[in-house]
């Protein structure tokens, strides 16, 4: 595998298209309920509840989280790069990083924890072919505070999710993490985003 | 060698003063001091070879990468013929920086500001409105082309140096190139990236971060102690592993060789001396090497080195002034162990900022199954949320920032767990030779080298 082996920047079907006849219109009863589903997963978060956000993750989750690099705006296709990336998870690696921080007693990364607040905007749901299944888009703000630093992290992107409606509730099916930093202003992201 | 002088601070101490040769002491002050910062992108970053990089980033004709050397941002580009080079990204004229993408493909380079163009080995072109002569009659055009940095390939990794008269690369790794060739230089292929760089920011001074890399084997039983508390992870005791065999020399340079046979309990066979090469190799072979690669080991190494990587391989260590080198097994659950390799260069962005630049990287003729996982996993264990790494990254800040005090300043950090272990009357490499448990001399001999170079002449 080289460098060049780098996909295009369309990301998903909800990323370009602003008028798009699978568009779930805000307000509706599917659009808040996906809202709703993603501030819980905020809250989860930022409350390091860890064990009930794995509870929403499907099994065939994909979690990852590109390489951004600064590119001519003729090659910005290529600035996102999906060959090495900050996350490439699955449903077991996730637990497995989740186990880590809840089954030892030395994940000094976030012990004592970072205070964390998940700020998520700017939601956009699409259907697709199969009726359970919804193409999220949103926009994630994350401010982070370590010890003393008076100086807020931050960490903005914008997530691309597949949410799957499992008997009225939803969980978690593929998410992928598109950063807006090349340098990461994080010294790790032993958070999930 | 380097002219020595005996290089002050403005309140008159001394780096003699600040390093302790006797007592194997460092004072703390060195860590962040704003002054020492910048005698150190003068004599350190500014003298020493670099690496920047690896070739196979920058493939075919024209491609480019922008790094940093210190402070000093380069270009970096392929050319027609095939060779590497290394130039200043900074424009004769003005100062701007000529390339402002991260990588990419270019026959010219156009600097934005007033249209001075280079072409891509950084020559100058021209510069716009030929007729006005904008670039003046007072230079010929040979002198406004890009600063050329002297560079050198090694394993496919690039490095580089402002130093024209210094050692030369093979001088400046020294006995250790023994050592390195075992793992840059073993195949006939040699390795590649999977991907560019991951790159962070942690808020700690560059040294904090490269002291550790110069072989501590000993803060990985207390910071990285989930390892043994994770039940997926061994028998949970990680004080086995951190016996073996330190290598290094007084250029800073050290590798950790660790005794497969001292993790492993399939590779307790090792120890017996009845296994062929290919038996253990079959059992669990090197970080990064397949079984399939034994005919390309045996023509690329000396019998002593392939030996000494199948039994004892360097797994961690670092090359002086700024780069980490991982050469690391994950065991699985379900038994498998895959093996990764990372290189990182922590470069510095003032005295308490570095940025984390983590290369994963695999052997070309390693199997794409093999690279897809061992880059998964170099992914989940090193760098950005690398669960092993991730643990590092409050500990530099801390030391940073305690190292400011007025009282804490004068703490030293010490060096003097010392090895009295003689080396293995069977040892088969050069260089300085630590045998046993980890202790501290490695890292010592990498403030030596620091010391060395901040007390040469400019």
């Amino acid at each position: 595998m080289t460098m060049n082996a780098v996909i295009p920047t369309d990301v998903s079907s909800a990323s370009d298209a602003l008028s798009r006849p699978n568009r779930v219109p805000l307000g509706s009863p599917v659009y808040n309920q996906i809202a709703e589903f993603l501030y819980e997963e905020a809250w989860l978060l930022d409350e390091i509840r860890l064990a009930e956000w794995v509870a929403r993750l499907d099994t065939d989750l994909r979690y990852t989280c590109p390489v951004r690099q600064t590119r001519s705006l003729a090659q910005n296709a290529q600035s996102i790069v999906r060959t090495v990336m900050h996350f490439d998870e699955t449903y077991a690696s996730i637990r497995g990083r989740v186990g880590r921080i809840t089954d030892t007693r030395s994940a000094w990364a976030e012990d004592p924890p970072s205070r964390t607040r998940r700020l998520v905007t700017n939601i956009l749901v699409e259907s697709t072919d199969h009726p359970d299944e919804f193409e999220v888009k949103s926009y994630l703000l994350c401010s982070r505070s370590r010890f003393d630093e008076t100086t807020l992290l931050m960490l903005s992107c914008v997530r691309h999710d597949l949410l799957r409606r499992h008997s009225g509730t939803f969980k978690l099916a593929r998410r992928e993490i598109i950063v807006d930093q090349t340098v990461l202003g994080f010294p790790n992201l032993a958070i999930f985003l | 060698m380097l002219d020595r002088t005996r290089t002050t601070l403005s309140d008159g101490t001394t780096i003699d003063d600040l390093i302790n040769v006797q007592t194997r002491e460092v004072q703390l002050r060195v860590i962040s001091d704003p002054e020492l910062y910048d005698i150190e992108m003068r004599k350190v970053f500014g003298k020493t070879w670099l690496m920047l990089g690896h070739e196979s980033e920058i493939p075919n004709p024209g491609d480019f990468i922008t790094r940093l050397m210190g402070s000093d941002p380069v270009l970096i580009t392929r050319q027609k013929d095939g060779s590497i080079r290394v130039m200043l990204n900074v424009c004769p004229h003005r100062g701007m920086r000529v390339c402002t993408s991260d990588a990419g493909n270019a026959k010219v380079h156009t600097c934005i500001y007033h249209g001075w163009a280079f072409k891509n080995d950084g020559d100058f072109i021209g510069a716009p409105v030929a007729g006005e002569k904008m670039h003046g009659e007072m230079l010929p055009k040979e002198k406004l082309g890009l600063t050329q940095a002297r560079s050198h390939l090694y394993g496919g990794l690039i490095f580089a140096t402002w130093n024209f008269d210094g050692p030369s690369f093979d001088e400046f790794l020294g006995e250790m190139k023994w050592y390195y060739d075992m793992l840059f230089c073993r195949t006939d292929r040699g390795l590649e990236v999977l991907g560019p760089p991951q790159r962070f920011t942690i808020k700690a001074n560059w040294k904090t971060a490269c002291e550790q890399s110069a072989a501590d084997g000993y803060h990985t039983l207390t910071l990285h102690r989930w390892l043994g508390e994770f039940a997926k992870f061994g028998d949970g005791d990680l004080t086995t592993s951190m016996y073996g065999t330190e290598v290094g020399s007084l250029h800073g340079h050290a590798l950790r060789c660790m005794p497969v046979a001292n993790k492993f309990k399939q590779a307790a066979g090792f120890r017996d001396g009845n296994l062929t090469l290919e038996e253990k190799l079959a059992i669990v072979p090197p970080p990064g090497i397949t079984k399939e690669m034994l005919p390309e080991l045996i023509r690329n190494l000396t019998p002593d080195q392939l030996g000494l990587l199948v039994d004892s391989p360097p797994q961690v260590g670092g090359m002086f002034p700024n780069v980490l080198i991982a050469f690391i097994y994950v065991p699985q659950p379900d038994g498998e162990i895959i093996g990764l390799t990372s290189l990182h260069t922590y470069i510095p962005k003032g005295p308490d900022e570095l940025e984390f630049c983590n290369y994963i990287l695999a052997e070309k003729d390693a199997p794409e199954e093999h690279k897809q996982k061992a880059l998964q996993f170099a992914v989940r264990m090193l760098g950005t949320s690398g669960m092993v790494e991730q643990d590092d990254s409050d500990t530099w800040p801390h030391i940073t920032q305690t190292a400011k005090g007025a009282a804490a300043r004068n703490v030293t950090m010490k060096y003097q767990a010392v090895c009295t272990t003689p080396p293995r009357p069977d040892w088969p490499g050069p260089a300085l030779v630590y045998e046993g448990f980890t202790k501290d001399d490695t890292q010592w001999n990498w403030w030596l080298a620091y010391r060395d170079l901040m007390n040469s002449a400019l």
